[in-house]
């Protein structure tokens, strides 16, 4: 007798096969659905000029001789170490542009499988909670990825053939792997700030509204704190500030704040787990209201 | 009579997309039942009697005057809208006095009307509770009920019956056919015939946003009734089948299912077919999966009524 | 005034008072309200935090309410009440559209400049209480042992007027936009942190072009010492010309968006 899930009303006579990765239809799909906003597009292009200004300066940097009349006094800007790979990961206008897109395109992403009582859809086929989530990551980890790893791949990529040698990597042969853990970083993070929010509410819009406010209150608060106690350790307060103090350390440079930078890991995991935990309890597909 | 509910030549496009084609209605008091299959217009027609939409052409009147923009005439409409959507987070009753109270009833009237209104529904028990807690049938009453809630002189129902459980039904079809006794007005939309058979003889037939047919029931009927019905037989041995009803006179026509499991039979006497039926199976031992009547919809009739 | 006017102004002001009375109570019930409430406490938490440092060390006279006037006020001003009327203010057409509850209310005997300016009114109103319990509480922590001054009541009483004049004309200004527009959250947010924040480091008349403009020119020109980040570069108006600017933009923004929502056909979103 075949098991319940393989039963309906339309008989398939092909072969049900058990997809390896059962999750991967939710997260090719949400991605297209993204895709089909149209405004979506634009500010998925604006959101890669942080990354073309860091290409354009790598360029400038093997060109040193065009461009010394707009850097003059500022060659130092234009050296190219982890420091630069540090800066444009820690950059504000980026981690704002990222928190934009999840704004933009992925605040409904649990919110309105919510509000749709789309979950018992999902969970009545072979898929399990485990790769619900995982699908939705998935789509997220796309967008904070081609931000992030991507770029900073190309950048490397790009330094190397400017140059015509493997200086930078002989130089610094860790670059690769702090570009990659710095990525997954800012990935873990923002799977977790937004699928954490988004199973918070099934009014997308008030999801919208929250990722803004949590990003951006956090830092009021430390720079309010901070600017009238002159206490560093504030900082631990704001998102931003504890991304880029991890951000700093794993490009191995001196982090922005005055105290330990694991203080900053310890926050952003604490933080991971407990919406991990919320999220475990929120994604069901039965609910009883009481 | 003159008419309470008036469209003269309205026309609805969604961008590209014709909704309502030219159509032109006059409803008397009394009960008429729209019917239609699925995005055939019924919801566009109502939407733009009911003002919440601009008609692109042509006229939607109530009383003689156009309905758009005009406040006064709402008092005495009552609208059941289709879509399943509430503001959850409030009981039914707190959402049902709250909207009555918008007709600028009082306080203690307005708990008057609502209680009267949600003890017709029979979702007194359940008012205290939580929209977001009702079940599909629940709701569908709460929406009837805000319809009726302000005892409206005019009352316009979308699909009403969906989700309703048969004695669910069978109420608000009584209720639906007291208020046409009184003299009240009553436009009810549904794709499903019998639904509609049961409350009223008057009905009209939108199809692709047109209407192409109007009139009683009968007349209807009759138009059906010129048509031969299909009945299609999912079976172990189709061709033994056949060789039972070949020599019956009620079968019109015989043909087999393009993978040769099933058989097509075409009658006039669909009732007689389905009579014999059940005997010739007991008698042949033939192993039936299914029975189905493909052109037993409001589709296949309108296909039957447009094409002629 | 012809009778037919008379008799729309009445419909409108009926309308909006039965909007306003449904909407209030649904506002309050709204489980969103109760977190917006739990950030109003920050600046109280901050506050607190604020005090509790002063006491173990001599802080100067007056820099409770130095801090309350320009730090707290950053919170407020330039952050919780933008988040705010941005969210409620958006709502009052994209909350029935979005929802698709249109219908119940479009086929009521409601005007509907009076339905956009009843739930005007029921958000404002709601907006004015979360900003105003949040701003006293911090306000009475910090001023501490200056309850007994007038001159630290004025200070609130000015600061909580300015607010008050923000969430009014904010509110009417994203109220208008909710109604112009789907993605209008997105647009809103864009103003409110975006332009709103640039537009002050534009020299001359530019700042102008503004909200928060008129409401800093309108601030009490309380202590400030080494703590003026509020005014930075800022070119004030004339307090009665800013008083106006604001009533003006308030009434403006209102009056189109009721005329808009009168005139636009909304279609169910699917």
């Amino acid at each position: 007798m075949a098991t319940i899930r393989e039963q309906g009303y339309s008989h398939w006579d092909g072969r049900l096969i058990e997809r390896k990765r059962p999750w991967w239809p939710l997260t090719t799909l949400g991605i297209r659905l993204i895709f089909r906003k149209k405004n979506f597009r634009l500010l998925f292009a604006l959101s890669f000029i942080p990354a073309v200004v860091y290409l354009v300066g790598i360029y400038a940097s093997e060109r040193m001789e065009d461009f010394k009349f707009m850097v003059r006094g500022s060659a130092q800007l234009l050296k190219i170490d982890p420091a630069f790979f540090k800066s444009y990961f820690t950059l504000d206008p980026l981690l704002f542009l990222m928190v934009m897109l999840m704004v933009f395109a992925c605040a409904g992403l649990i919110s309105d499988d919510l509000k749709h009582n789309a979950l018992q859809l999902y969970f009545a086929r072979p898929l399990g909670k485990r790769d619900y989530l995982l699908g939705k990551s998935a789509i997220i980890a796309f967008f904070v990825l081609l931000l992030t790893l991507i770029p900073g791949l190309v950048l490397i990529i790009f330094k190397l053939v400017f140059a015509g040698s493997f200086g930078l990597v002989r130089s610094y042969p860790w670059l690769p792997l702090a570009v990659i853990g710095d990525s997954l970083l800012l990935t873990v993070f923002f799977v977790c700030y937004t699928l954490l929010l988004s199973a918070l509410s099934r009014n997308r819009r008030y999801v919208m509204v929250m990722l803004f406010t949590v990003y951006l209150g956090t830092d009021i608060a430390y720079a309010i704190m901070h600017s009238i106690f002159k206490n560093p350790y504030f900082a631990l307060l704001s998102i931003k500030a504890n991304l880029q103090q991890a951000g700093a350390v794993l490009f191995g440079q001196r982090p922005p704040h005055a105290f330990p930078a694991g203080l900053s890991f310890g926050v952003i995991l604490a933080f991971c787990l407990i919406a991990a935990w919320i999220l475990q309890r929120r994604v069901r597909g039965v609910e009883v209201i009481k | 009579m003159t008419a309470v509910l008036e469209a003269r030549h309205l026309s609805k496009w969604y961008g590209n997309v014709l909704g309502l084609s030219d159509v032109s209605l006059a409803l008397e008091p009394g009960i008429t039942g729209l019917l239609g299959p699925n995005g055939a217009g019924k919801s566009t027609l109502m939407k733009l009697l009911t003002g919440q939409m601009k008609p692109n052409l042509g006229q939607a009147l109530v009383r003689g005057e156009r309905v758009w923009n005009n406040i006064p005439l709402f008092r005495d409409i009552g609208f059941c809208p289709e879509a399943d959507a509430f503001y959850e987070e409030i009981s039914g009753w707190e959402f049902l006095t709250a909207l009555v109270r918008l007709h600028g009833i009082g306080r203690a009237e307005a708990a008057e009307r609502a209680e009267k209104a949600l003890g017709f529904v029979e979702l007194l028990a359940d008012k205290d509770r939580r929209i977001r807690g009702y079940s599909r049938g629940m709701r569908q009453r709460l929406k009837i009920a805000q319809a009726i809630a302000h005892d409206p002189a005019i009352i316009i129902l979308d699909e009403p019956l969906s989700g309703l459980d048969p004695l669910g039904k069978r109420k608000v079809i009584h209720l639906i056919r007291d208020y046409g006794r009184e003299g009240r007005t009553v436009l009810v939309s549904s794709h499903v015939l019998p639904e509609i058979e049961a409350m009223t003889l008057r009905v009209v037939l939108i199809h692709q946003g047109k209407i192409f047919a109007a009139g009683d029931i009968p007349y209807i009927r009759d138009l059906i009734e010129k048509h031969p019905h299909q009945i299609s037989v999912r079976c172990d041995r189709p061709r033994d089948l056949a060789a039972r009803f070949v020599g019956e006179e009620c079968v019109l026509n015989m043909s087999f299912g393009p993978e040769g499991r099933s058989l097509l039979l075409e009658t006039f006497k669909r009732d007689v077919v389905f009579g014999r039926l059940p005997g010739i199976i007991l008698e042949t031992g033939i192993r039936v999966e299914e029975i189905t009547s493909p052109d037993d919809n409001l589709q296949a009739v309108f296909d039957y009524l447009v094409g002629k | 005034m012809s009778p037919g006017d008379d008799a729309r102004k009445g419909w409108i002001r009926r309308s909006a008072g039965r909007v306003l009375g449904f909407f209030f109570f649904l506002g309050r019930r709204a489980k969103k309200t109760r977190v917006f409430v739990l950030i109003g406490l920050l600046p109280v938490i901050q506050a607190a935090a604020i005090k509790t440092s002063e006491l173990g060390r001599q802080a100067p006279a007056g820099e409770g309410l130095a801090i309350f006037s320009n730090f707290l006020m950053i919170f407020y001003l330039q952050f919780f009440l933008v988040i705010l009327t941005l969210f409620y203010g958006t709502s009052v057409a994209s909350e029935e559209t979005e929802g698709r509850t249109l219908p119940f209310l479009q086929t009521r005997p409601l005007s509907k400049p009076g339905i956009v300016l009843g739930k005007y009114a029921a958000y404002s109103l709601l907006t004015s209480l979360i900003v105003l319990v949040s701003l006293l509480a911090s306000f009475l922590i910090l001023a501490g042992g200056r309850l007994g001054s007038g001159a630290a009541w004025g200070i609130f009483l000015r600061s909580a007027a300015v607010l008050l004049l923000g969430v009014l004309s904010y509110t009417a200004f994203f109220t208008f936009l909710g109604v112009l527009m789907k993605r209008s959250l997105f647009v809103g947010l864009i103003f409110g942190f975006g332009w709103e924040s640039v537009i002050s480091f534009f020299p001359g008349s530019t700042q102008r072009f503004s909200i928060v403009h008129y409401l800093k020119s309108l601030l009490p020109s309380g202590p400030r010492g080494r703590f003026s980040f509020l005014m930075f570069r800022l070119e004030p108006t004339r307090p009665a010309l800013a008083l106006l600017a604001l009533v003006l933009i308030t009434a403006a923004f209102l009056g189109l968006a009721g005329l808009l929502f009168r005139w636009k056909e909304y279609l169910a979103e699917d």
